[in-house]
């Protein structure tokens, strides 16, 4: 009788397309896969920390199975950051969806000041930046560096707290191996969005 | 004015508090102040750096030998191709074997990934791009290198010289004021952010291209332009990955006093 009126809950939630906010957790928080030792050049070899929006520690090779779109920024950047958004937001709009239902989308802060993970949950509701697929991350300044240095973003703080930043959008595939970057902004995203159909194809769940 | 004057008396006054206490194969930096060759918008024009110890010279074939014996993980075939790409020691006849390159000799062809591994394995870490450039902008015989013409001389010239194939051995090069070797001269050096270097296009920084690709960009402007070899190390960081091995390219590292 409970299982039966579990389902019918469960239903109800699916149904009624109510997303269930405190349940869905994003893509880093999930029960991850045992696939075995990273590849030889997958970015989930690095061991370092990272704290989620919502507040949960993980390693990135959490994100291991499923092609990640990439992108560093920060919160409080005034020019270009809000634009790369923007155009994240425009690819996944454009990607179809049997393509969709394998990729997700991670954007990590390269401002560990001021970045905590309550400012990245403000972030993601401003910029309505849903769970479903979208992670947001950040970690200690130096693990920052290290990553940024292995995408080939290059950043440095002004006295103004806004950093100058390479605009980059890497596609890890689904063994977080660099797929594909694309630099700069206003670029045509067609190449990009024909490398991540051919990385969603490699997806393990 | 009033600040940078109040900048240069406590850099002053902690450079005689900090003259004193580096370790063996270390030199003592005072505190100083580093002019960044390129900055952001309103950014500072002057950066304060705290006292430090660096290397006297840079890390050697011997002393990179003992590390990988001692971490297998960082021999050449055991590394993973994340942490460095395939020229990695290829100088060497093998792992643990470096043939004809001399353990005198500095070692390179190793990643950014490496270098940090190597200093923290000596309780070490490598220095920052603003701490190397204090160090490194010391003449032979002055605190400003900028003003002694004998100094200029041999840092350009070096600038303007392909390496030669045979490396010179470590701590040969002419000592600068602090006591430091080769820093120009040898090789060139990994920094701990060597990634913060941003350059564009051409140092007005205006093309249409370089601007989309930088946050910021068309604020860059160089301080120095005339600083020949600055800019040439500023260019060569900002074209590094973390995985890039280099035959010229080696490392020393720093520690906090």
């Amino acid at each position: 009788m409970k299982a039966l009126l579990g389902v019918l809950l469960l239903a109800t939630c699916v149904c009624e397309g109510v997303e269930p906010k405190t349940a869905l957790l994003p893509p880093c928080c999930r029960v991850a896969l045992d696939l075995g030792n990273p590849t030889d050049k997958s970015l989930y070899l690095l061991d370092s920390t990272w704290t989620s929006d919502v507040g949960r520690k993980i390693k990135l090779g959490a994100l291991r199975g499923r092609p990640q779109i990439v992108a560093m920024f920060f919160s409080h950047c005034e020019y270009a950051c809000p634009i790369l958004i923007s155009e994240l937001k425009a690819i996944e709009q454009a990607l179809p969806a049997e393509v969709l239902g394998k990729v997700d989308f991670l954007l990590v802060s390269i401002d560990s000041r001021r970045d905590t993970s309550a400012e990245l949950a403000a972030f993601r509701e401003k910029r309505q930046l849903g769970r479903k697929r979208w992670t947001l991350l950040r970690a200690e300044s130096d693990d920052v560096r290290e990553l940024a240095a292995l995408l080939g973003v290059n950043y440095a703080e002004d006295a103004r707290g806004q950093f100058a930043h390479t605009n980059l959008v890497t596609l890890l595939n689904a063994d977080g191996e660099i797929a594909f970057q694309q630099t700069g902004l206003k670029q045509d995203p067609a190449l990009l969005i024909a490398a991540i159909g051919k990385a969603a194809r490699g997806a393990q769940r | 004015m009033t600040r940078r004057l109040t900048l240069t008396i406590i850099a002053i006054l902690a450079g005689f508090c900090a003259a004193r206490g580096s370790e063996p194969g270390m030199a003592a930096i005072p505190a100083t102040i580093y002019r960044p060759l390129f900055r952001a918008e309103k950014a500072p024009r002057d950066l304060p750096v705290a006292a430090f110890q660096l290397d006297v010279r840079p890390v050697t074939n011997g002393e990179f030998l003992v590390f990988v014996r001692e971490n297998p993980k960082w021999q050449r075939s055991k590394v993973k191709g994340l942490f460095a790409d395939e020229r990695y020691l290829t100088h060497w006849a093998g792992d643990l074997e470096p043939g004809n390159a001399r353990p005198e000799q500095p070692v390179t062809n190793v990643s950014w990934f490496a270098a940090k591994a190597f200093a923290a394995s000596q309780g070490k870490r490598l220095p920052t791009t603003a701490e190397w450039e204090a160090a490194a902008g010391a003449g032979f015989t002055v605190v400003d290198g900028s003003t002694e013409k004998e100094f200029q001389q041999a840092v350009t010239l070096w600038y303007g010289t392909p390496s030669p194939a045979l490396l010179p051995d470590a701590g040969t090069g002419r000592a600068n004021f602090f006591g430091v070797r080769d820093l120009h001269g040898l090789i060139w050096e990994w920094t701990s952010d060597f990634n913060s270097a941003l350059v564009t296009g051409d140092a007005r920084g205006d093309t249409g291209l370089e601007r989309q690709l930088f946050c910021g960009a068309g604020s860059l402007g160089a301080s120095d332009p005339g600083n020949f070899a600055a800019f040439m190390r500023f260019g060569f960081r900002s074209s590094l990955r973390a995985g890039y091995t280099v035959h010229n390219l080696g490392f020393r590292c720093a520690k906090d006093l």
